[in-house]
């Protein structure tokens, strides 16, 4: 019985990302990771920016005028999206371990991306 | 001194508790199955521990079997069963005219047995028909079929013997003289023949006994006699019911996890590979079944599925007696080195092979006696205890 | 009339030395039979060298697990109606996370001796394996009725678990599940096997052991519970050696 079918592979990393066929457990983790890796670059990207403040005041304002790029403007809502899904599934994943809610954890699911995505439909209709 | 060589043919009931004894008798023991553990009768049975009340009446020999085998196997092997007794309940007047001659049976079989008024019964099990008109508690229950056989090839296993499943045997080794000296197999998973040799192989294929021997050039006198199974989402009792009469259809529904499992019918079949289930059987096991368990009417069929029994040749449908022979073909064909073993219960799993293992043992001049009797099997697990 | 589907059964053929391959086969199916038996029929009909596992076909004996269109079931008990349409395919592969056998069948092995580490219960008191909404109440008094435990060991939840499709040594669903059945209270050796990386600190709370669960064992909820055992036990020991 030599195989190396069931190991480790490429296809079953990406087949986190695109849990088709799965229920809304799966769908959810892979939110979070996806939402973590953006997060993550952001993190990086946003220190690089604050970097900009000890080339002094002129530097940091340049970039500000950068801000007002539609497209820009369509990154931070991203971000703050990914925040609020992350964050808040974060919560749901906080209570489950400690035993809360296990059972109805996807009620909770649906119900944070309610809130998350009223949340964001705000935010939305503030930035514009 | 090595050890003689015995391959056993099938890795059902009959062939994983063969294999436990003579590996325990000292043989070197090598099993060869076409697929899995339980792919055949085995699997499908319906994992009623028999009391042998039901055959007390018309056939004691069977009854007695079964009695002494379900004390043994609650001792040795309780990590599978559901060990909570049985109950024989009368629904209708002709019902009751059978108890007379059950409570003589079961006592003449030493079968324990103890009558119940129905308020008894009812408050025992309150899911069991409200008509009950009498009741016998006697100590049936209910296995689980995979893991009973891998108990016994788990602990085989723990003592030398080796599985080689997916092997599908294709033709016999024969000697110069016309003996059968092996067998030719086929890995089914890298479709590679190669042949094994043996002092002695064992036909244990039960239902398939026929077309094993056909590779020898000898009949088998085996009956495939198939039945219908319903299982339903329930677990509306703790015990087996049974229904107090001659045996018939459908008159005996079991509990096992959240299920209760109503069986069962008897026909005749030509291919045993593959038996479609049809609608009226279906319809038969709900009726009686709920002639037993009322409740049934408002359960879910969970798995529906038909399973070949292996009686010995002879009669027809019931009236075959449901004991076991073992042939040794030296002694029916002249053709030395196979012995086959057919009939038999899933209750007496044991005892067949320490006939079989007897059997076996004597053309190999073992004197070692058999032990399977007080012996413990090991975890079922154990079948899987070391890396293939 | 039983009615007739026509549907084309696409299996995952695998042989040692060959590279594996899909094998379609078109057939006549009573969408009310089950995709075990559509299996068992292409088995004795079609191919005869198609290997699979299947012992009790009604969810007792655990062998049967399979992936169907991609969703891991336990082919005895899921009607062929419930997962395809007249006309269409119906995909079966083997459980992810296994060692292959063969084609359909995979080794229990690893999975098997996981659950003999943690010592899971194959029978247990009726009274310690609550079902919901049980059809009566039963005296258990006096009688200690004993039943095969919910758990049948069909590795279901080991495949569609994520975190076991990355790391083979995490002992996975059942396996914690059954630690939590027989509990740290009563069995304090388990806490070393369970409270490690690959133990129950593994689990990414993904609830897809849950979802596929065909026997009522819910692994998820009881993965957290056994989370709050461990840590339990952590305290009491803080504070029993201080």
């Amino acid at each position: 019985m030599n195989n190396t079918r069931n190991q480790p592979s490429a296809r079953k990393f990406w087949s986190w990302f695109m849990p088709v066929g799965r229920q809304a457990g799966s769908w959810a983790f892979a939110l979070n990771r996806i939402t973590a890796i953006g997060l993550t670059f952001y993190l990086f990207l946003h220190l690089g920016v604050l970097s900009l403040l000890a080339q002094g005041p002129g530097a940091y304002d340049d970039f500000l005028v950068l801000t007002e790029n539609p497209f820009i403007k369509l990154g931070e809502l991203a971000v703050v999206a990914a925040a609020i899904l992350h964050g808040l599934n974060g919560i749901r994943i906080i209570l489950t371990s400690f035993g809360v809610g296990v059972t109805r954890q996807k009620q909770l699911f649906y119900g944070f991306m309610l809130i998350s995505v009223l949340v964001i439909l705000i935010f939305t209709a503030r930035m514009y | 001194m090595s050890k003689p060589h015995v391959i056993i043919i099938g890795a059902g009931f009959t062939g994983v508790a063969t294999a436990h004894d003579l590996a325990l008798r000292g043989c070197d023991v090598t099993v060869v199955e076409r697929g899995d553990l339980c792919h055949g009768t085995s699997g499908r049975t319906h994992g009623l521990l028999h009391s042998g009340g039901r055959y007390a009446v018309k056939d004691k020999e069977s009854a007695v079997e079964c009695i002494d085998e379900n004390m043994i196997l609650r001792r040795i092997v309780p990590q599978v069963i559901e060990p909570n007794g049985g109950l024989f309940i009368a629904i209708e007047e002709g019902d009751l005219d059978y108890a007379e001659q059950f409570i003589e049976s079961c006592e003449e079989c030493h079968i324990p047995l103890e009558e119940l008024k129905p308020q008894e019964a009812l408050k025992l099990e309150p899911n069991i028909n409200p008509k009950v008109l009498t009741a016998f508690l006697i100590p049936d229950g209910t296995f689980d079929p995979l893991r009973l056989a891998l108990a016994f090839a788990g602990t085989a296993k723990h003592n030398g013997a080796r599985f080689q499943t997916y092997h599908e045997v294709q033709g016999f080794l024969m000697d110069g003289q016309g003996n059968v000296s092996g067998i030719k197999v086929l890995k089914r998973a890298a479709n590679k023949t190669e042949e094994l040799r043996a002092d002695v192989v064992v036909n244990a294929t039960g239902a398939w006994a026929g077309e094993i021997t056909n590779m020898a050039g000898l009949d088998a006198p085996v009956k495939p006699t198939p039945g219908i199974m319903v299982a339903y989402d329930q677990r509306f009792v703790q015990r087996a019911i049974n229904r107090l009469n001659t045996p018939a259809d459908g008159d005996i529904v079991l509990p096992q996890r959240r299920m209760v499992v109503v069986g069962t019918t008897s026909f005749d079949a030509e291919n045993v590979d593959y038996i479609p289930v049809t609608d009226d059987q279906i319809k038969l096991m709900l009726e009686r079944g709920s002639e037993l368990i009322p409740g049934i009417r408002n359960a879910k069929p969970r798995g529906i599925y038909m399973a070949a029994r292996p009686l010995i040749g002879g009669g027809s449908g019931r009236s075959i007696a449901r004991t076991f022979k073992c042939y040794d073909h030296k002694e029916t064909h002249n053709i030395d080195g196979l012995v086959t073993i057919t009939g038999g219960k899933a209750t007496t799993l044991r005892a067949m092979a320490e006939k079989t293992a007897d059997v076996v043992c004597a053309k190999l001049g073992i004197t070692a006696a058999c032990v399977t009797k007080e012996t413990p099997l090991l975890s079922y697990r154990q079948y899987y205890a070391s890396p293939n | 009339m039983t009615e007739q589907w026509n549907i084309t059964l696409r299996i995952y053929r695998q042989k040692e030395n060959e590279a594996p391959h899909f094998d379609n086969f078109k057939m006549e199916v009573n969408p009310d039979e089950y995709v075990l038996d559509a299996v068992e029929r292409a088995w004795a009909f079609h191919d005869r060298t198609i290997c699979f596992r299947h012992a009790c076909h009604h969810s007792t004996c655990g062998a049967c697990g399979m992936r169907v269109n991609g969703v891991e079931k336990l082919t005895c008990i899921t009607l062929i109606r419930d997962v395809t349409k007249n006309g269409a395919t119906l995909k079966v592969e083997p459980l992810r996370n296994f060692p292959v056998v063969s084609d359909l069948a995979v080794d229990m092995g690893p999975f098997y001796r996981k659950m003999e580490a943690v010592g899971a219960r194959p029978v247990l008191p009726v009274t310690e394996a609550e079902i919901e909404n049980p059809p009566a109440k039963w005296d258990t008094d006096d009688a200690q009725y004993i039943r095969l435990s919910d758990c049948i060991e069909c590795g279901l939840c080991i495949s569609a678990c994520p975190v076991m499709a990355t790391t083979p040594e995490y002992l996975g669903p059942a396996p914690l599940a059954a630690a939590q059945d027989n509990g740290i209270k009563r069995k304090p050796e388990l806490l070393s096997i369970v409270d490690c990386e690959d133990g129950v600190w593994r689990c990414h709370s993904v609830f897809e052991c849950t979802a596929v669960c065909p026997s009522f064992v819910d692994p998820a909820r009881r993965i957290m519970d056994l989370r709050k055992q461990v840590v339990g036990a952590r305290v009491r020991k803080l504070f029993g050696k201080a």
